[in-house]
């Protein structure tokens, strides 16, 4: 099989949302010799950019993409091992700390947006839910993160997305971190009241803004 | 009236033992320590390590049992009281949202202490309302009175009963505070606890939070008024049926419902709910889809199995606007739930699904709430009714228009909107086309342009400013003078 051959068969998995067809191309590929970032670069990537511009299109809906996302994952779970031990590894497009603001236990929209921060290259603190103010702070801190993303489903809870920019404020430390939100209580509006670096309606916007913010 | 049936009473118990399967076998996440040891100590199987409450079907069944066939909502004024299902179909406002659509520019901001206030006199006002649900937060609140500027405002300037929700047990503690001063005293307050108080401690799929449940226990503690909602999602918190999104549903009211009676038993309930199908396309919350309706109607054959009442949020639109979509949203699916015995509607005036209050917007669905009303009295079928004499009386090629029976209930036979248009095409012209929004918020104005007689008195409001300082006003302004 041609590399040609292999690659259009990589990228047509992606595009199927098939995860065990994805698996299948990745170990045919890497027992033909092929280079794990270039399975990613020419097989994987411009599969993903096909899904990418049917999602736009609606061509294809939310649970699709979170299919072919989960499938590229599946594919990384391979390959980035083989790519750390060759000292491989390229730089992440960018580091974020992630999660649900305290008193919100909402996950599902916040764990759809991990998966799509992964798959586009960032890398992700998941803090989870409920999670304090000095949660996200520290922990942006500590792994030097470019963007805090924080997610709000409750009305009630909004302000915790306040609490956190304020926070960094009073550190003197706001400008060394972007600040996102997002999630069904929040605005565009709200996201300039509080003086939030953007504002995201869905998951697959979110990843737009975040690649726009560290490029 | 008959109720319209999805389900056949066979399908009904099959739903029922399903749900009782999911409990039993899936189980609850339990975050509160507290509600696990309630939960263990009535033989429920608790995993310490985990958190997963695990029901046998017997345990679900007793405490459901001993849920009271009714709930009552207690207002300022004791005419306002509404229990359901007797009263029903009760009209709740949407609440909690954080903006409103400013009414003299149009344009959507945070919402404050007086539009609560301003709202609370508009709903006291409207008819088609029963229960005024705090339509949204305050963006000027005090520090430490998050709750208060919400609840103050609202039980100022409206007779009916007032329903909302508190982030936490400090402000909980405040409202209820506020409940006793209004009240005369802690006694008088618990004889007549004006404050009905709303959580979500459950969180889709099969979780129950750590503040609401808390909120929930202490309050069914002391045997104040307080009901949940559940909220399915299906494709996102709840299979991508019909049938699995009801089942989740159900699961979860009836762990919530036994959480309540194993806490205080014959506590009154409502199962209240916000079903939802989420739009797969791109994953957008759609409380306005017409699946709601057909959840909401599933619910309640399940509640009358369970001899509960039944409702919940069910008429809110995922519209910007006053446009066709906002009405058909609200108008299809209310009629839906209606038809199928929901007698609690909470479904007022809010936009964007859930997230801004509109002034006009509430007075169109006050119009839509007297139709659902005029629903639910059907054909009021009675011998005296068929009218027999008249048709005797007035004869082949006769008229009805000039007969006394005629007269006698030309007000009360139809619902007589204020809003609908019912004139020629060439008077509505003349008059310069007017909208159902320019309409329905003319008579907002009008309304809000007197003095609101629901205010209470001087005496009361100083000793409540005295015991909280630094409250807000918490007054009603005429729409013009916010114009000024």
């Amino acid at each position: 099989m041609g590399d040609e051959a292999i690659f259009e068969q990589l990228k047509q998995s992606i595009v199927d949302q098939d995860e065990d067809a994805v698996l299948d191309a990745v170990n045919k590929a890497l027992a033909d010799g092929v280079d794990p970032k270039t399975i990613i670069d020419k097989g994987l990537l411009p599969g993903l950019n096909v899904i990418g511009e049917q999602f736009e299109a609606e061509d294809i809906f939310l649970p699709e993409l979170m299919q072919a996302a989960l499938a590229f994952q599946a594919a990384m779970g391979i390959l980035e091992p083989k790519i750390k031990e060759s000292g491989g590894e390229g730089p992440k497009k960018g580091k974020i700390v992630l999660g649900t603001v305290k008193g919100d236990l909402h996950s599902i929209g916040k764990n759809i947006l991990k998966l799509l921060f992964e798959t586009s290259g960032f890398e992700v603190w998941d803090l989870g839910i409920d999670v304090d103010l000095f949660k996200f702070v520290d922990k942006a801190k500590e792994v030097d993160a470019d963007i805090i993303a924080m997610s709000a489903l409750l009305t009630t809870t909004l302000v915790g997305q306040r609490d956190v920019i304020e926070a960094l404020k009073d550190q003197g430390t706001r400008d060394k971190f972007k600040v996102i939100i997002g999630g069904g209580a929040t605005t565009p509006e709200w996201a300039e009241t509080i003086g939030a670096d953007g504002w995201a309606g869905s998951a697959y916007e979110a990843v737009n803004l975040a690649t726009k913010l560290v490029s | 009236m008959r109720f319209a049936e999805l389900l056949t009473q066979a399908e009904v118990k099959r739903t029922h033992e399903a749900s009782l399967e999911v409990l039993e076998t899936v189980g609850i996440l339990a975050h509160h320590a507290g509600a696990r040891e309630v939960f263990k100590r009535h033989g429920c199987h608790v995993d310490e390590a985990t958190g997963l409450v695990k029901f046998p079907a017997d345990v679900v069944e007793k405490h459901v049992a001993m849920a009271p066939s009714s709930f009552t909502f207690r207002g300022r004024d004791p005419q306002y009281d509404r229990t359901i299902p007797g009263d029903g179909p009760i009209v709740v406002t949407g609440s909690s949202a954080p903006n409103v659509v400013d009414p003299v520019t149009r344009v959507e901001r945070r919402a404050t202490s007086t539009d609560i206030a301003n709202i609370a006199y508009l709903i006291n006002e409207l008819p088609g309302f029963d229960i005024f649900s705090i339509s949204t937060l305050a963006d000027d609140a005090p520090a430490g009175q998050f709750s208060l500027s919400r609840f103050y405002p609202a039980l100022k300037n409206c007779l009916k009963p007032v329903r909302s929700n508190t982030p936490n047990m400090d402000d909980l503690r405040q409202v209820v505070e506020l409940g006793e001063l209004i009240a005369g005293g802690k006694g008088a307050y618990a004889e007549r606890p004006i404050i009905n108080h709303h959580y979500c401690p459950m969180v889709s799929p099969l979780t129950m939070d750590v503040d609401s449940t808390e909120a929930v226990m202490w309050l069914t503690e002391r045997g104040l008024p307080v009901y949940t909602t559940v909220v399915p999602n299906a494709g996102l918190t709840a299979p991508m049926t019909m049938m699995g999104c009801l089942v989740v549903g159900n699961a979860e009211f009836l762990a919530i419902t036994a959480f309540q009676q194993m806490v205080r038993e014959g506590t009154p309930v409502i199962y209240a709910s916000l079903p939802t199908v989420a739009d797969m396309r791109t994953g957008a919350y759609a409380p306005g889809a017409i699946e709601t309706g057909i959840l909401l109607a599933g619910q309640a054959q399940l509640a009358r199995h369970y001899d509960v009442p039944s409702g919940g949020y069910i008429g809110l639109t995922n519209a910007h606007g006053n446009d066709a979509q906002s009405g058909y949203e609200t108008g299809m699916n209310t009629v839906l739930g209606v038809s199928a015995g929901a007698t609690l509607l909470n479904m007022g005036g809010l936009f964007s699904s859930l997230m801004a209050f509109d002034f006009a917007k509430a007075v169109v669905d006050n119009e839509i709430a007297l139709m659902d009303k005029r629903v639910w009295r059907g054909l009021e079928f009675s011998e005296d009714n068929l009218a027999l004499e008249q048709i005797a009386a007035t004869g082949p090629g006769g008229s009805y228009m000039g007969s006394k029976h005629t007269k006698q209930r030309m007000k009360t036979t139809a619902v007589l909107p204020r809003l609908a248009a019912r004139d020629m095409r060439a008077q509505w012209e003349d008059a310069g086309r007017p909208d159902i929004n320019s309409r329905a918020l003319a008579e907002a104005r009008r309304i809000l342009s007197r003095p609101n007689p629901a205010v209470w008195d001087a005496a009361l409001d100083a000793t409540i400013r005295d015991h909280f300082a630094g409250l807000v006003a918490g007054d009603a302004t005429p729409l013009e003078a916010l114009e000024a």
